[in-house]
């Protein structure tokens, strides 16, 4: 099989891991090197759905002894099989990388024969890259769950990134879509590179030249819309992965139908609304102070797709509203609708220096269409007056909901209604202590 | 009124700052040469460019102001905007006399421009360190054409030095018929031109291949979104692309 027709495959086959950020490393290059991390990440283009490629994103193979249903790959489905060689992923990455195609290599792989000899396999791939071709490029590995925790801290001294997918955000979702993986094969390697970078951190204070493990951090990708698991479950989830084990990022894949089956939800187009929403709550908590329980609850378990869940919470506790712009401190400024980190930052340096008008917050780029209804500026209202909450819904809500809102609305109806005994009691429970 | 005219360089705009503080002539207006217009009741005043009065007013700006606001003069510089040379000065006017904290005024007019001007430049700096395609040609030299709004090249050439130490590349401006050599350890940004078909390495042709079926393959086909790339990387950035964006829904 020759190499175009490997990279198509094993290309394609990568395509619905999400994340492909290049961002949070320093690697430095070395003499003779080829390569530089920058801590900022680099874009290099754009596909036709509109996701940034940072990375040659691909599988090492795509031979899988696993039988997930929700993905392309599983055992059984019958699609074209390749796998790379270690040598061939190590000249595409750093022909690409000179080219100034890409920033360098995301290296996910199936299942191969078992998880001990995938890792063995990618390990020896990203070895190869940083010895032999001196590539000091960003590398993200993925762990393969279930692969022994020695593995796991070899490849991370090689790597600036590894993430283990979550996948489902419960374990009843794993059971029924993914039976060879368990929360114990995911949870465990995440705990154990977490505990480890925190080691690495430790002996870099000591010794400026201790070798670096994992230093872009952890990342983690669950899929939404295969199981009947709600919003407010997912955040929990999301909450505790954050700080149990500082993960840098989580990433939210709406579930794309590849297959058919009686354990998965009948939908023709993926809940990209519904990730959107959860995209945007996920920042809500880690920027903006917002503790999942804010934003959802137990009456209310699911994000409005019509409406952000900024704006959500806003219009539920309308009773701290209108705040002076002048006055209200940073974190209070933060939870305005319209005013993000960088304009509220921005708002408390500009009024350090004269009190500010309303025409120089648009300048600070505060979206005004939103915020006027929720801020004063020198005393002065600037919203509608006598308006209720639901008036200011309607206003607040964009003018054409893009069509796929509700669409994907109407499916998340049809899902739970279609399927409501995978509403279990023990859900309940989880719900609470936001665990898997 | 009084209009100061300078050749368009950097040292230029700043020697042009400096006259305005020691003549006792307070320009209304501080314009390229490039940009005049020939007015009735405005005198031009030109100013040659001294690299030593430029240099006292850098060190100025740096030290009594902050060497962030160097920073944004020199990015609001080479946005090449009518105007940038005006709020320039009129920005470190305010800087010269509130120091680091005119950053913070954001409710002057000029500020604000230099701000916008900077963030424009340094946001197109930041895409094109992502966009530029360098293509192996027969000598072993990687060659990028780019045609960028501003004039980023200075900006975004430290960044391949880094990345590409061992290898000789030219990154070419064909707008502005300028180019970045790098070669062991160096590199200069001089005039260039070149045009006719390059003479790509044998190797090339396999590796823009490879690339453009990955490229034309990763996306996922039920979520195609032009508006969504297009936003990202606007159209007048594809031309000098190796993958052809689009393909997907054209």
């Amino acid at each position: 099989m020759d190499l175009h027709t490997k990279l198509k495959i094993l290309g394609a086959a990568a395509k619905y891991d999400v994340s492909c950020s290049s961002s949070g490393s320093s690697r430095r290059n070395r003499p003779g090197g080829l390569g530089n991390a920058s801590l900022p990440g680099v874009c290099h283009s754009w596909s036709d759905d509109g996701r940034c490629i940072s990375l040659l994103k691909i599988l090492f193979t795509n031979r899988c002894a696993f039988n997930c249903l929700y993905c392309v790959n599983r055992a059984p489905a019958d699609v074209p099989r390749a796998i790379f060689t270690p040598d061939e992923v190590a000249q595409l990455t750093v022909n690409f990388y000179k080219r100034n195609y890409i920033e360098g290599l995301f290296l996910s792989s199936a299942v191969y024969k078992n998880p001990n000899y995938t890792m063995e396999l990618l390990i020896a791939t990203v070895k190869k890259l940083r010895e032999e071709y001196q590539f000091n490029g960003y590398i993200h590995l993925k762990a393969i769950p279930g692969a022994d925790p020695l593995l796991i801290d070899q490849a991370g001294k090689y790597v600036d990134r590894m993430s283990v997918n979550i996948e489902l955000p419960s374990s009843q979702g794993l059971q029924l879509l993914a039976p060879q993986k368990n929360r114990d094969s995911i949870i465990r390697p995440m705990g154990f590179i977490h505990s480890k970078i925190l080691q690495t951190r430790e002996e870099r204070k000591l010794y400026k030249n201790a070798p670096l493990f994992v230093p872009a951090g952890q990342t983690t990708q669950l899929i939404v819309g295969a199981t009947p698991d709600n919003d407010l479950k997912i955040l929990k989830l999301s909450e505790s992965l954050y700080k149990r084990f500082s993960l840098k990022r989580i990433y939210y894949s709406a579930y794309v139908p590849v297959a058919q089956h009686p354990n998965l939800p009948a939908i023709s187009a993926p809940p990209l609304m519904r990730e959107h929403r959860l995209y945007q709550a996920d920042w809500l908590l880690r920027f903006y102070g917002f503790k999942a329980d804010e934003l959802l609850d137990e009456t209310q378990p699911l994000l409005d797709t019509e409406l952000d869940p900024k704006s959500a919470w806003a219009l539920r506790n309308l009773h701290l509203f209108p705040v002076e712009v002048n006055r209200a401190d940073y974190e209070m400024l933060l939870r305005v609708p319209g005013i993000g980190v960088r304009s509220a930052k921005r708002i408390i340096a500009a009024r350090r220096y004269s009190s500010i008008d309303f025409e120089t917050l648009k300048r600070l780029g505060v979206v005004l269409k939103r915020a006027r209804h929720f801020i004063t500026c020198r005393g002065k209202f600037y919203g509608e007056r006598n308006i209720n909450e639901l008036a200011l819904y309607q206003m607040l809500k964009p003018a054409s909901s893009r069509q796929d809102s509700s669409k994907s609305s109407s499916e998340q109806l049809t899902f739970s209604s279609l399927y409501p005994h995978l509403f279990q009691p023990q859900d309940f429970h989880t719900v609470i202590t936001g665990e898997m | 009124m009084v209009y100061y005219v300078y050749d368009g360089s950097f040292d230029g705009l700043l020697t042009a700052i400096y006259e305005a503080y020691y003549r006792h002539q307070e320009p209304q207006k501080i314009l390229s040469d490039e940009s005049i217009q020939d007015n009735l009741f405005i005198q031009h005043v030109y100013i040659k460019a001294d690299q030593q009065k430029a240099e006292r007013v850098y060190s100025a700006i740096v030290h009594k102001i902050s060497p962030a606001a160097a920073k944004k003069v020199l990015y609001a510089f080479l946005s090449e905007a009518e105007d940038a040379a005006t709020a320039i000065y009129r920005y470190l006017k305010l800087g010269f006399k509130v120091g680091k904290s005119v950053d913070s005024a954001l409710a002057d007019p000029y500020v604000f421009r230099v701000h916008v001007l900077h963030k424009k430049v340094s946001g197109e700096a930041g895409k094109m360190l992502g966009l530029v395609r360098f293509r192996l040609l027969k000598n072993g030299i990687f060659y990028a054409p780019i045609e960028p709004d501003f004039n980023i090249l200075g900006i975004i050439a430290p960044h391949f030095k880094k990345r590409m130490p061992t290898h000789d590349w030219i990154i070419h401006d064909l707008k502005r018929r300028i180019a970045a050599f790098y070669s062991q350890g160096q590199y200069t940004i001089a005039p260039f031109e070149f045009e006719g078909p390059l003479p790509l390495d044998e190797e090339e042709f396999d590796f823009q291949t490879l690339w453009r079926e990955y490229f034309q393959n990763i996306a996922i086909k039920s979520r195609i979104n032009p508006r969504l790339q297009r936003q990202f990387m606007p159209v007048r950035y594809w031309k000098h692309l190796i993958e052809s964006p689009g393909a997907n829904y054209k």
